[in-house]
């Protein structure tokens, strides 16, 4: 009896290696992940060189990683087993809590912080003297969630004091009394675009413009909505749904979008994005150096420059029953020393807007 | 190549075992070689000559140093050869650390030599040295077969992270060894075990030390809760590694003597050593302690030998000036139970328990910084230095989600799961269980290789060994 189940205790486990293992070469190469919304690695380059330096090995061990078979499903278990198992309360410093996933970010980084501020100081010296200068800070919507529920969390006052206290010439405009944890999407980091008409009209009014006058048509996105949390954190939960605003003079507006330093006109919202890996990069089209935003029967001739992160796509549409004229700038993707042949900033009123999330890991402004 | 990685469990282990159990025995050495070199050159190409020179070397002076017909010509050759591998590893491991501290003494900038350290070269270095010493005592022959010789050091099972297997306890499984189902199954089911080991306990305790490293959080609670995930998280990596090395062994038809036993259940610090990475121990006894006469001379000699011995061992573990004062400091506590407290000890249990635990979780504190500066001020944390606060925010979160990960890892520190697994053998169920043993191992491994598709934690350890 002994010897039957040694037999059967090996060819157990050999079954159960050589099969996983001709799936594993057997399986097509998969070049995207959905759930994790980045190209996953691909079978190294195959030279003496890079077997020589080690890349290849290390390549390949992250080519395994990312290639293995039914790779979602299994993080869906090793997510499942952390939670019940060993009771972890977050996955990969991913927490589920309100029905809201959201991720730990909990160290200040004041060397970020620093950059952000050595990034703003170089624009606001090279080209903004002359213009009054408004900054706010979107706090991450933990700020609604972390603490009260015993994860840790940033200071986000604190934060957002320090953060202003570094850049004493543009005048703090906050609006973190104006937002709750409802205001922000369940699966994703962002705000909804339609929970945030009286922060547009905040700040527009802390600019001495008005936006209330507006009045905005909700339309639901027929889409199911997994932001970018849903993929990273492994477990299932419930698709959010895309709300976005249109008006008269929205629907009107001139956009263009220079992209690779070519001007092309689109809509405000892009409805091919709207349907792609990320819903969200339906607001302006989502990543973009640079977007202009016209009113084509402008009834002023005010112009904002909008100095901003993902946050800003939803939010600078609102904008325009105040400002007749938008510049976006994302100096993520452009150098803020190639603006000086790109915008006029003469006259104009200027915002920062950026989220504690990107100030604290700000080394993508450039 | 990590065996807690998707290219070795998919892609490597199922070629060498159909490879290995297709070919006839005279080719089953030369097989498990081609595999190991494969294996270790896969994260080490260069490395690979290293040892493969270190093999040669050995070979050659082993040979020479049982056929020299003199007592003293034997010596001469066993100085050289022991002395042209050691320097191999004084350059690669320790020659930065040299010139860093003759610089600083010196007063001059320390140059940066860049020298990577071969993966595993501290543990093949004390296997072959074993091999040279044990031929120079005629407690071997010389192995004359290089292909056999370098099997035995390079063997991947227990090449980057032990244990030291002497070449007396296996030369004679090198030549002849038996294959069964039993002794396979009995294999497999450690490896799983030492893999679960590595990957779920160590691996999630290694999370809670990463996030006490980058916190600025702390407290003198965190700090405690950090000593003890630490220690944990060292045992399970190690003994997982081990259990891991001792199951391939078993597949491929060797039996590796134990390297772990329980070491958390120690009521003294010798104890605790006799049941802590038990090859290296016993390797500094045989080759060291007793060649330099051991217990078995006056109390100045003994605390020299003893120094010597435990300034060597920690000086092992890394060319930094904190595992030096690790070392030193199992030399005290090994010193005072010698000459003061084993009768103590033996007397009051929970308390010599107690005791343990308290300096050994204290110890890995030392073990785990970069320097002697860092691990002392780790020490001090653990009792409010810097005017810390008794807790924090970050301390009770980490509390929140490792506390069961933590419970869960101290059960298994212990005997207790063992023992009432045997027990539940024993009992009416047994035959159910028994064979329901086999699809629970095949989940826990579906599992691991869930952890491992996530791309989780997933650290090195050894690196510095």
């Amino acid at each position: 009896m002994k010897r039957v189940k040694s037999i059967v205790y090996v060819l157990a486990f050999a079954i159960f290696l050589a099969t996983v293992s001709s799936v594993c070469l057997a399986k097509p190469e998969t070049k995207y992940s959905e759930a994790e919304r980045r190209e996953l690695a691909r079978f190294p380059k195959l030279s003496t060189e890079t077997v020589a330096s080690g890349e290849f090995s290390k390549d390949f061990e992250s080519y395994t990683t990312d290639q293995f078979p039914a790779r979602d499903f299994l993080r869906s278990i090793k997510a499942a087993f952390a939670r019940i198992a060993l009771n972890k309360a977050d996955n990969n410093g991913l927490f589920y809590i309100e029905g809201h996933i959201s991720k730990i970010d909990s160290e200040e980084n004041d060397a970020m912080m620093e950059h952000a501020k050595t990034r703003f100081d170089f624009l606001y010296e090279s080209y903004l003297k002359e213009n009054p200068v408004y900054f706010s800070i979107v706090p991450d919507k933990n700020m609604f969630l972390a603490e009260e529920n015993g994860y840790p969390s940033l200071d986000y006052r604190g934060f957002i004091k320090r953060m202003t206290g570094k850049i004493p010439y543009m005048e703090y405009i906050d609006i973190t009394d104006l937002l709750s944890l409802d205001d922000y999407y369940r699966t994703d980091t962002h705000w909804k675009q339609e929970a945030i008409r009286d922060i547009a009209a905040r700040l527009a009014s802390a600019m001495g413009k008005d936006t209330t006058g507006e009045i905005f048509t909700e339309n639901v996105l027929d889409h199911p909505f997994l932001g970018v949390y849903a993929g990273q954190y492994a477990g299932k939960v419930a698709p959010d749904t895309i709300k976005y605003l249109t008006s008269e003079r929205l629907d009107r507006a001139i956009v263009t979008y220079y992209d690779t330093g070519v001007a092309k006109k689109g809509s405000l919202y892009n409805m091919e994005k709207a349907t792609g890996k990320d819903p969200y990069e339906m607001f302006l089209s989502g990543t973009m150096p640079l977007v202009t935003l016209k009113d084509s029967q402008p009834e002023n001739d005010n112009h904002l420059i909008l100095f901003r992160d993902s946050f800003g796509s939803s939010i600078a549409p609102l904008f325009l029953g105040a400002y007749s004229k938008i510049t976006v700038i994302d100096t993520r993707y452009v150098q803020s020393e190639f603006l000086k042949n790109m915008v006029d900033f003469k006259g104009a009123d200027v915002l920062f807007l950026y989220s504690t999330s990107l100030l604290n890991n700000s080394l993508a402004i450039r | 190549m990590l065996f807690s990685s998707i290219t070795f469990l998919y892609y490597f282990l199922p070629l060498v075992l159909i490879c290995y159990f297709i070919l006839p025995a005279k080719f089953k050495n030369a097989c498990l070689l081609f595999f190991s070199l494969f294996f270790y050159a896969w994260g080490e190409p260069l490395c690979v000559f290293l040892m493969l020179a270190t093999i040669i070397w050995n070979y050659v002076f082993g040979i020479l140093i049982e056929r020299a017909g003199k007592k003293c010509a034997k010596k001469i050759y066993l100085t050289v050869s022991v002395s042209g591998t050691l320097s191999g590893l004084l350059y690669f491991k320790y020659a930065g650390f040299f010139a860093e501290n003759f610089a600083y003494l010196a007063g001059m900038d320390a140059p940066v030599l860049n020298i990577a350290l071969p993966i595993g070269i501290s543990f093949y270095t004390f296997q072959i040295l074993s091999y040279s010493v044990d031929v120079y005592r005629g407690e071997v022959p010389a192995q004359k077969n290089p292909i056999t010789l370098a099997t035995y050091i390079a063997l991947f099972p227990q090449l980057i992270a032990g244990p030291i297997v002497r070449y007396k306890d296996v030369a004679e499984q090198l030549r002849s060894r038996t294959h069964s189902f039993e002794k396979a199954e009995e294999g497999i089911r450690r490896f799983i075990c030492g893999l679960a080991k590595k990957i779920i306990l160590a691996n999630t305790l290694g999370e809670l030390c990463e996030g006490f490293f980058a916190s600025s959080d702390l407290s003198v609670g965190y700090f405690w809760l950090f000593a003890i995930s630490y220690m944990l998280q060292i045992y399970f990596d190690f003994s997982g590694y081990s259990d891991m090395a001792i199951g391939l062994g078993k597949i491929f038809g060797f039996d590796f003597l134990e390297n772990f036993r329980y070491p958390f259940i120690a009521k003294s610090i010798s104890e605790f050593w006799r049941r802590w990475h038990i090859s290296l121990g016993s390797w500094f006894r045989d080759y060291v302690y007793i060649p330099m006469g051991g217990n078995r001379v006056g109390k100045v000699r003994l605390l020299f030998n003893l120094f010597v011995v435990w300034f060597l061992t920690g000086f092992w573990h890394g060319a930094e000036w904190n595992f030096v004062i690790w070392g030193l400091f199992f030399f005290v506590f090994l010193l005072l139970e010698k000459l003061f407290l084993t009768d103590f000890l033996k007397k009051h249990k929970i308390i010599g328990h107690i005791y343990t635990l308290f300096f050994v979780a204290v110890s890995f504190v030392i073990f785990s910084g970069t320097g002697a500066k860092e691990a002392l001020l780790r020490v001090g944390g653990l009792f409010g230095a810097g005017a810390i606060p008794a807790i924090s925010s970050a301390f009770l979160y980490a509390l929140r989600n490792y506390g069961t990960t933590l419970i869960l890892a101290i059960l298994c520190a212990t005997p207790a799961p063992k023992l009432l697994y045997a027990r539940i053998l024993k009992g009416r169920l047994s035959a159910a269980i028994s064979i329901l043993e086999i699809p629970a191992l095949l989940a826990v491994l579906v599992i691991i290789t869930a952890f491992l598709a996530d791309g989780s934690f997933n650290p090195f350890l050894y690196f510095r060994f």
